[in-house]
């Protein structure tokens, strides 16, 4: 009987205690098999982090927190147990975040090269990282209460602006919209009568830029024989001769203007004496209208032209004279 | 009411006397040692299927009023949370030791009352036996030792049954539950409800030892301290247990 209740005793002791054992163990997922690697991280603030809390590297579960301890220079240092398989980044960096909203907190490993985008945190992995040391840079992101206790401040700012806008908004202003709604209305209803009228103009005027373009695609063509033509012109040597020509023209051109340029210099420099000389034919013709001296008697007086014309015929008949009786006038003696 | 005082103030002054004179008694290893493993038996071993029933039923429990409370709010993971931290943290040791109390404590009072009343302690003594140290020392001893032993098995078991409940009763796989189960799991959740479970085995045994050596009366005396050993013993679990929450929390 003492052996029996001796073996019982005994049994029942070992069982507890095996599954006690076992049981912490298990739940605590102690690295019996030593198939983790240690790595220690370094934070300002860990937050909710506890012992225990799951590890992972792209959100995959690689290992667990094992130690968290406060450190000289006001840092806190956190020893992770990471599955030695993992291959982890080339210079990897802790991110210490709350997992959920029921009080769960996580560490994820990520690449600390190239920075994270949150500037917040880009510094805060830099003051880590500046600390020199094995330790891995980490950071840790707002809890839940923090952005809970951000997002009531900003809801109690939304309450008074709330309350402001009621306050600004009494009856009077509240008439004041209703009638700056209805005319908005009726301006509305004018807008779409206008936009009616100019939608059947804008209609017409692209019926006309059509025909326009029409008219334009004919002339395009035209030109297009044009071009045509002229190529064949240019095949034959014809548009070179007219350009040639063209090109010694425009010499000729320009000849000719600076010749009518240096005209137009000594003109200018004889530009007085051209004027008196003018000045003075003026005065010259003036006195023959007038029909003073020899000129102005010979223009306005007919006696001259008279006798000339008498004399002329006279002349006329000396020489049908001389001609008809050339020895009376004319005696030519040889010798 | 002044009686009543006294009554108790001589009530507490006893149990300081018992303890003391028990804790003297402990130097008497020749007499209380042989007779320790029985008790161990009897106290213990022979205890485990009601402390596993219990413990099943409070598992299966605990799994469906955690859904039932967490549905549509908390994840559902945290049904093997809460399962887990209660059973290995309160009703582990509380329901194991309530039901103790009622075996063990009920079993105890009998025991020495039924000697009191029929003056087998007095022979004892007139034997030159030290009856704290053959009768309360491995009584007391007994239950303190196995207690947690029990314990152990019912925070066990009930984890178990949660687990087995949580899985074909409620739409939740294994990993979940195991996930929940290890979230806020900490080694200090086994040892605080092996630690407390111990004191309430002191606890239960001191008092079913105390009620029982007080025993008067014959038969219905003996009864009288079965039933107040029982109600102590009960009391005496829920004021150790805040003690320890208060201590080690």
């Amino acid at each position: 009987m003492k052996r029996t209740n001796e073996f019982a005793v005994g049994l029942a002791v070992l069982l507890a205690l095996a599954l006690v054992v076992a049981g912490a163990l298990w739940l605590s997922e102690t690295d019996v098999n030593k198939t983790n690697v240690k790595a220690v991280a370094r934070f300002r603030t860990v937050g909710g982090l506890g012992v225990g809390a799951p590890v992972t590297l792209r959100g995959v579960k690689v290992g667990r927190v094992e130690a968290i301890r406060l450190v000289e220079d006001e840092w806190v240092e956190t020893e992770f147990s990471i599955d030695k398989n993992v291959e982890l980044p080339a210079k990897p960096a802790v991110v210490v975040a709350s997992a959920s909203l029921f009080g769960e907190w996580g560490a994820s490993i990520i690449s600390y090269e190239p920075p994270p985008a949150d500037p917040n945190l880009r510094e805060a992995l830099a003051e880590s990282d500046r600390a020199g040391g094995d330790a891995w840079p980490g950071a840790t992101l707002p809890d839940i209460g923090q952005l809970t206790a951000q997002a009531s401040r900003i809801a109690g700012d939304v309450g008074v602006v709330t309350q402001r806008i009621s306050q600004a908004f009494d009856s009077t202003a509240l008439k004041n919209l209703q009638q700056s709604v209805k005319d908005l209305a009726v301006i509305s209803t004018r807008l779409v009568g206008f936009a009616n009228a100019q939608t059947t103009r804008i209609d017409r005027v692209s019926r006309n830029v059509a025909t326009t373009s029409d008219a334009f695609a004919g002339v395009a063509k035209t030109f297009q024989n044009a071009v045509a033509r002229l190529d064949t012109a240019t095949s034959d040597n014809q548009l070179r001769d007219i350009l040639a020509n063209g090109r010694s023209s425009s010499q000729d051109l320009r000849q000719a203007a600076a010749d009518l340029r240096s005209v137009m210099a000594s003109a200018k420099a004889n530009e007085v004496s051209l004027v008196r000389v003018i000045q003075q034919a003026d005065s010259l013709v003036t006195k023959i209208q007038q029909g003073n001296g020899t000129l102005g008697m010979l223009a306005t007086d007919s006696t001259l032209y008279r006798e000339t014309t008498a004399t002329v015929i006279q002349f006329r008949e000396l020489l049908t004279d001389i001609q008809a009786h050339p020895k009376k006038y004319l005696k030519i003696s040889v010798f | 009411m002044a009686s009543r005082v006294h009554a108790r103030d001589g009530f507490v002054a006893h149990v300081g006397r018992t303890t003391l004179e028990t804790a003297r008694a402990l130097a008497d290893v020749r007499t209380w040692s042989p007779l320790l493993v029985a008790q161990m038996r009897r106290l213990g071993v022979d205890s485990v299927p009601i402390a596993l029933f219990i413990a099943v039923f409070t598992g299966i429990v605990l799994s469906l009023l955690s859904s039932y409370i967490f549905t549509g709010a908390v994840p559902f993971y945290f049904v093997g949370a809460l399962v887990g931290k209660t059973v290995m943290m309160e009703l582990g040791p509380v329901l194991t030791g309530m039901a103790l109390a009622g075996r063990v404590g009920a079993s105890i009072a009998a025991e020495l009352g039924t000697m009191k009343v029929t003056e087998q302690v007095d022979a004892l003594e007139t034997l030159a036996y030290n009856p704290r140290a053959y009768l309360v020392v491995p009584r007391v001893l007994a239950a303190t030792l196995m207690f947690p032993v029990i314990t152990a098995f019912a925070m066990a078991v009930g984890v178990t049954s949660g687990w087995i409940t949580s899985v074909n009763l409620l739409d939740l796989s294994t990993p979940e539950f195991f996930k929940g189960l290890r979230l806020f799991y900490r080694f200090k959740d086994i040892w605080f409800g092996l630690v407390k479970s111990a004191s309430f085995g002191a606890a239960v045994a001191l008092m079913g030892c105390v009620r029982g050596l007080d025993a008067k009366s014959g038969a219905e005396g003996v009864g009288q301290s079965t039933t107040r050993a029982v109600v102590l013993g009960c009391e005496a679990i829920l004021v150790l247990d805040a003690f320890w929450a208060l201590v080690l929390l």
